[in-house]
């Protein structure tokens, strides 16, 4: 059974309630769009298959909730995470602001020192914007992360965002080759994925 | 494979979070988050005697703090799954979606469960058991109470 998956990753989805996680992960996983998607309890889980550069790994994706009487409990899902995605809403600067907390939250419990950061602004469909893609971009490079701008509500970036995020996870094998030792013979490394569609929209810092 | 059905719980934070309630029991001042912090815990735990103490610490909650009633009805559906008692799970399950038909979670843990279900032959199949009355009149609770607190 799935021996033709090359690997199991677990990301993790974390930041303010409200910046749309949930609506990112329905997004990807379902290509769906809930604009009265309400607010996860706890945490929320969901799988998805995708292909990189030949090869199949599956996605363990922990979407967990931002409302604070959730916090106490919401890092020990950290745990073993490889690949973490921090989303702060466009339209909100105190959600950007706070990124700040949960990368020094993610940095006290997650398990994997080089686990993979990407910082997504989300709800860049709406006119109020409050932070620029600019000082999104310069944030996510002081804290050496992966960034990208995305829309739920239009798919805008989304579908990149996930695959970004994974390719550079496999392209460090450390995160992930003692999940399934039978398998790090064949890796499928790439070093330019310059088929990748979406090159033009991550910012691979 | 880690899904919401058997992701388990650290014994660290069982031991902490069992550690605060327990502090507050004893002076007799249980906070709702202590309590439903201590049942999170709990109802991940391994140990069916584990979930079941959750599931009962999740009930007393549900009919005496208002606030939290969508949160704790969602984890009495979680514990009652793990512990494979999937028909009253659902019973929580429905009663969530009559008032959020929409909501994309509860959806998600529905259709795990139904899968475990089938997998495991239970289609059809009356799972009886003294709790279910009890668990009947929570969820009608439930209903009215969700409804209430729904703007
Ligand atoms: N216009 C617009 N609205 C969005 C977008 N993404 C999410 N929303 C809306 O923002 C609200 C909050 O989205 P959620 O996905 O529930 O936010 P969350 O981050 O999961 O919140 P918590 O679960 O509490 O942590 C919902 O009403 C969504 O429909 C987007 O890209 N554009
Ligand atoms: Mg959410």
């Amino acid at each position: 059974m799935d021996s033709d998956i090359l690997t199991t990753l677990k990301i993790l989805i974390i930041g303010e309630s409200g910046v749309g996680k949930s609506s990112l992960l329905l997004r990807f996983t379902e290509d769906n769009f809930d604009p009265e998607q309400t607010l996860t309890i706890g945490v929320d889980f969901k799988t998805k298959r995708l292909n990189i550069n030949g090869d199949t790994v599956k996605l363990a994706i922990w979407d967990t909730a931002g409302q604070e009487r959730f916090r106490t409990l919401t890092p020990s899902y950290y745990r073993d995470a490889q690949g973490a995605i921090l989303v702060y809403d466009v339209c909100n600067r105190m959600t950007f602001v706070k990124l700040e907390n949960w990368l020094s939250e993610l940095e006290m419990y997650s398990t994997k020192s080089n686990i993979i950061k990407m910082i997504i602004g989300n709800k860049i469909d709406r006119e109020e914007r409050e932070v620029s893609r600019d000082e999104g971009v310069i944030f996510a490079r002081k804290h050496q992360t992966l960034f990208v701008e995305t829309s739920a509500k239009t798919k805008d970036g989304v579908q990149c965002a996930f695959e970004e995020l994974v390719e550079k996870i496999i392209q460090t094998p450390d995160l992930w080759d003692s999940y399934s030792p039978q398998n790090n013979v064949h890796v499928g490394l790439k070093d330019h994925p310059e088929d990748s569609s979406c090159s033009g929209y991550c910012d691979l810092l | 494979m880690n899904d919401l059905l058997n992701e388990v719980v650290s014994p660290e934070d069982l031991q902490k979070f069992e550690n605060i309630y327990h502090q507050q029991l004893y002076k007799n001042d249980v906070t709702p988050k202590a309590q439903f912090e201590y049942a999170w815990c709990l109802v991940r735990s391994k140990y069916p005697v584990d979930i079941k103490k959750g599931l009962v610490l999740l009930q007393e909650l549900f009919t005496t703090h208002e606030e939290g009633k969508r949160d704790y009805l969602f984890y009495l559906a979680l514990g009652n799954a793990r512990l494979k008692q999937y028909r009253q799970a659902l019973n929580f399950l429905n009663a969530f979606l009559n008032i959020e038909p929409n909501n994309s979670q509860v959806i998600g843990l529905k259709n795990v469960i139904e899968k475990k279900m089938t997998q495991e032959g239970l289609k059809g199949i009356a799972i009886t058991g003294g709790a279910i009355v009890a668990l009947g009149a929570v969820v009608s609770l439930g209903i009215s109470l969700l409804g209430a607190a729904k703007k």
